[in-house]
This record gives C-alpha cells, structure tokens and sequence, in this order.
C-alpha cells in the first residue's frame, strides 16, 4: 500500500487550477483487479468528497477528502520456485486537503495543505497555484509548485548492507503519536524520510470557437527512502528487501485538444503524453475520447487509452536475479518498473440537470449524476530478450481477457 | 527538452495579443465538455489507479481551459 500512497502523493502534488464556480461533488471509485488463481487480486473502494465556496467575491475555499479501503493478496510471483501462496493483505488510509484562494479579474493564486495517513505512511504537502488569463482572454498560463515531506515506515534494519536488508512485514509496529509525525522503534522499525518536489508549466490556448488546446509540463524531484519496504527480491538463496536508488528527477511533456461539433452537440479529445525520468523509464500514452449530447439532461462520454514504458534501467528478470545472484547495486521486482503495455475502454453517462429560476433540490443550479465503468487490459513485455522463464511468462496478469475493471459514481453540484 | 521549451513559447507567442476567439464567440468553448478536467473526482481517481501499475505518474495538465474566463 505504501506503493500507491506515494503515487497518490504524486498525483496530488500538482493539484488542479481550480474552477471560479462553487462546487461540491462526492463520488466512489470501486476497482476490482483479478489475477490467475492462487496468485492474488485487488480490490479498492475510493471514495472521495470535496466542498468549495466563494468566500466574498475574491477569495475561495475548498475542503476535500479521499479515503482507500484496499483488501488483496499479492503472489510471490517467481515461478521458477513455484510458489504461489498469496499473501493477504487489507489497509485503510485517509487523506485531506485544504485551499485558500483569492482570485482577481483574469488572474487567480491558491494555497493549499495536504495530510495523508495510513498505516505506513505519512504524507505531507504544502503547494500552490496560480494562473493568469493573458489579453484576450484565449491564453491562460498557469505554475504549480508543491513540496511533499513525507515519510515511510520500515525495518530497522541497523547497518545491514542491502543484500542483508529484511523487509518490513504486517506485524511491525509503525508508531505515529500525534499522528503527524512516526516514531522509531529501536530493534523494529524506522521511519526514512522522503522529499518530493513538483512544478508544473501549462498552458491553455483557444484555438477558434470550437477547438482548444493545452500543453503542460511538468517536472519533479525525489529524494529518500523510495522503495516498498515489504517487497522482497529472491537473489540467489537469498530474499533480501527490494533496494532502489534514493534519488530520482522526472520529467513529462502533454498536449490535449478538445473540437466541438455544433452540428452534432458533440466534442472529440485527444491527449497524449510522453514521460521520462533518471531511472530510465520512457513512456508515452494516447487517449481518444468522444462525447456526445443525448437530448438536454443526458452526456455520454466514450473513451479509449494506450499505454507503453520500457522497464527501469535496474529492472531485471525474476529469473534473472534467481539464477544470477549477482543483483547489481538495486534490485526490484516492482511492476511499476518492469515493461509494461495497458490498453483501457470506458464510458461514462451524466445525468444533467439545470435550475431555471428554482433552484435543482433548492440548492444548485446544476446537478450531475455520474456513472462511470472502465476495463483494463494489462500485458507484461519481455525484459530480457530470448529469456523463456521471462517476466512476460511467468508474471501476475491472468489468461483472461479482462484484467481489471472500474466503476465509478458520483454526484456533483454547483451552487 | 530545448525544442519542447521552444514549442510552448511559440504557442504562447501565437496566442499573445491575438483575438483568436471573441467573447461573443465562446459559447461552445463554455461548455462543460471543453474544459480539461471538468471532474476532478474522475481525473484524481484516474491517475490513482493508473500510478499503481505505471511507472509514469503526474504531469497531465491543469484543470480549466474552455471558456478562458479565469
């Protein structure tokens, strides 16, 4: 869990330029991951909520809250033992972020706070934004940057070298008094720190009454403790800790357009996405979607997603670390390191409905019901060429056609 | 990385200074299904699954857009 708590650290570290509109909106993502038998699943229940307000007419203010309830089992996933007892696991984490913002006529700066707390985990943020429509009002340039100061609990594992390393497990006390900040326990466990800086470019541009497009750039750095403390790696006879390198600098390039088709009352979008970092990962994604206006209360958005990375520079095969001993200075077994393809096809239905002069439930002025369902197709790519014992062999993802899907619902209001 | 630097000051050049759109003209470009990241429910949720299986998280862009009335 530790995993997706730093990439949902990530994710929230750049939060969005906000919009003008006082809004509220809760929603529940469930996600469902199945993989072949014996060899462990997934699933999460994301619920989110979030509440913003005009406080007078320059100032804003918005309180959102997100929580993962996950239950699963990951595989020790190295055929050549042919082990393949899962190990269960459950956690529940919560997370909230606060907002300040003042907005002028064309421009507008936000300030928020983040605190996210689970078991193993402690994350800590404090960003901003801000953004400013150039003359005419068909630019609008915005700047993030956010500073996380997060910290992950793991073994103490003394002076261990890595390949000595043990790996944190269930029954390890993680103390957090106070509960902002962990507390070592000598023999036990240790809390490592861990930086992370992100800033982001982007820039909205009109194109002509029915197209738009926006190009973003974004960049960021991290420093410490960035593996997954349970995660082990078979080396030889040996399951020492997963070992990755403390620092890692990333950087992406995106571009989306949107064209609306009066004619039609429809909008086709495009995205796409190139992605690398100092471990070497590359990657790209294209994400077509279309959307289109069923009478006056109904929206139905299609989409589809591609997605490609090559593997970490210090990724190796489960077979290769088996056989070879000799790890190199980092070892892993993560995933999200390994090559990897994801294919994704969704759709989502809005129910729309607008107040005239009398307020949807006396309250908003436009109501939303969502519906949401995605399916996901994962494939692992071959890591090492000629390798018949290979990740793209041997790896988690199932012989069924559906590796895992989504569904989403939610309701959102602007008053 | 100097050419894409290169590409978003064109952009932006291009878009300085230039009525590219009126405001009499932007009625479709205020609908909800020409803002980036209308739901930011979704696109955080989005970017929280995907982040677990891809190495490549953040980065997609700022909500917003549209209408280009801050």
């Amino acid at each position: 869990m530790t995993s997706s708590l730093v990439a949902l650290a990530v994710v929230a570290a750049v939060p969005s330029i906000a919009s003008a509109d006082d809004r509220t909106e809760v929603s529940t993502v469930l996600f469902v991951e199945q993989r072949e038998g014996g060899k462990g699943g997934l699933v999460v229940v994301h619920p989110q909520a979030s509440f913003g307000i005009d406080l007078g007419r320059f100032v804003t203010f918005d309180l959102a809250y997100a929580a993962d309830v996950v239950s699963g089992a990951t595989a020790t996933v190295y055929q050549v033992d042919a082990i393949s007892t899962a190990t269960k696991f459950d956690d529940f984490r919560n997370e909230a972020t606060m907002s300040l913002g003042f907005q002028g006529r064309r421009s507008r700066i936000t300030f928020s706070g983040t605190f996210g707390t689970e078991r193993d985990y402690l994350s800590r943020q404090l960003g901003g934004t801000a953004s400013i429509d150039l003359p005419g009002r068909n630019t609008t340039v915005g700047v993030a940057y956010t500073h996380g100061f997060d910290q992950v609990c793991n073994k103490d594992n003394g002076m261990a070298t890595p390949l000595e390393s043990k790996a944190l497990v269930g029954d390890d006390q993680c103390e957090k008094p106070g509960i902002v900040a962990g507390k070592d326990t000598a023999g036990v466990t240790k809390w490592e720190g861990l930086s992370i800086d992100t800033a982001q470019v982007t820039i909205t541009q009109n194109l002509s009454p029915t197209m738009n497009l926006q190009f973003a750039l974004f960049g960021q750095i991290q420093e410490g403790f960035q593996s997954n403390p349970y995660r082990r790696v078979r080396i030889g006879p040996n399951s020492p800790q997963e070992h990755i390198p403390d620092t890692r600098n990333r950087w992406s390039f995106s571009a989306r357009l949107n064209r609306y088709l009066p004619k039609l009352k429809a909008a086709v979008h495009f995205d796409a996405r190139f992605y690398n970092d100092s471990w070497e990962i590359y990657s790209g994604n294209v994400e077509l979607a279309y959307s289109q206006y069923l009478g006056k209360s109904l929206l139905l958005r299609i989409h589809s997603r591609v997605y490609q990375q090559t593997a970490a520079k210090f990724f190796k095969d489960a077979f290769f670390y088996e056989t070879e001993s000799t790890a190199g200075e980092y070892f892993t077994g993560d995933r999200e390191l390994a090559p990897v393809r994801n294919v994704a096809f969704g759709g989502k239905l809005a129910i729309i409905s607008i107040g005239g002069e009398k307020p949807v439930w006396g309250l908003f002025d436009k109501l939303q019901l969502l519906a949401k369902g995605e399916i996901m197709l994962f494939d692992a790519l071959p890591a090492d060429a000629d390798n018949p014992m290979g990740t793209d062999k041997q790896f988690i993802y199932g012989s069924s056609f559906i590796d895992a899907v989504s569904i989403q619902l939610g309701l959102l209001g602007n008053y | 990385m100097r050419t894409l630097i290169f590409v978003m000051i064109a952009a932006l050049a291009v878009g300085c200074g230039r009525q590219a759109v009126r405001a009499s003209e932007k009625q479709f470009l205020a609908d909800q299904v020409m803002v980036f990241d209308d739901d930011p429910h979704e696109s955080s949720s989005n970017e929280h699954m995907r982040t677990n299986r891809e190495g490549a998280a953040g980065g997609k862009g700022a909500g917003g857009g549209g209408c280009g009335c801050n």
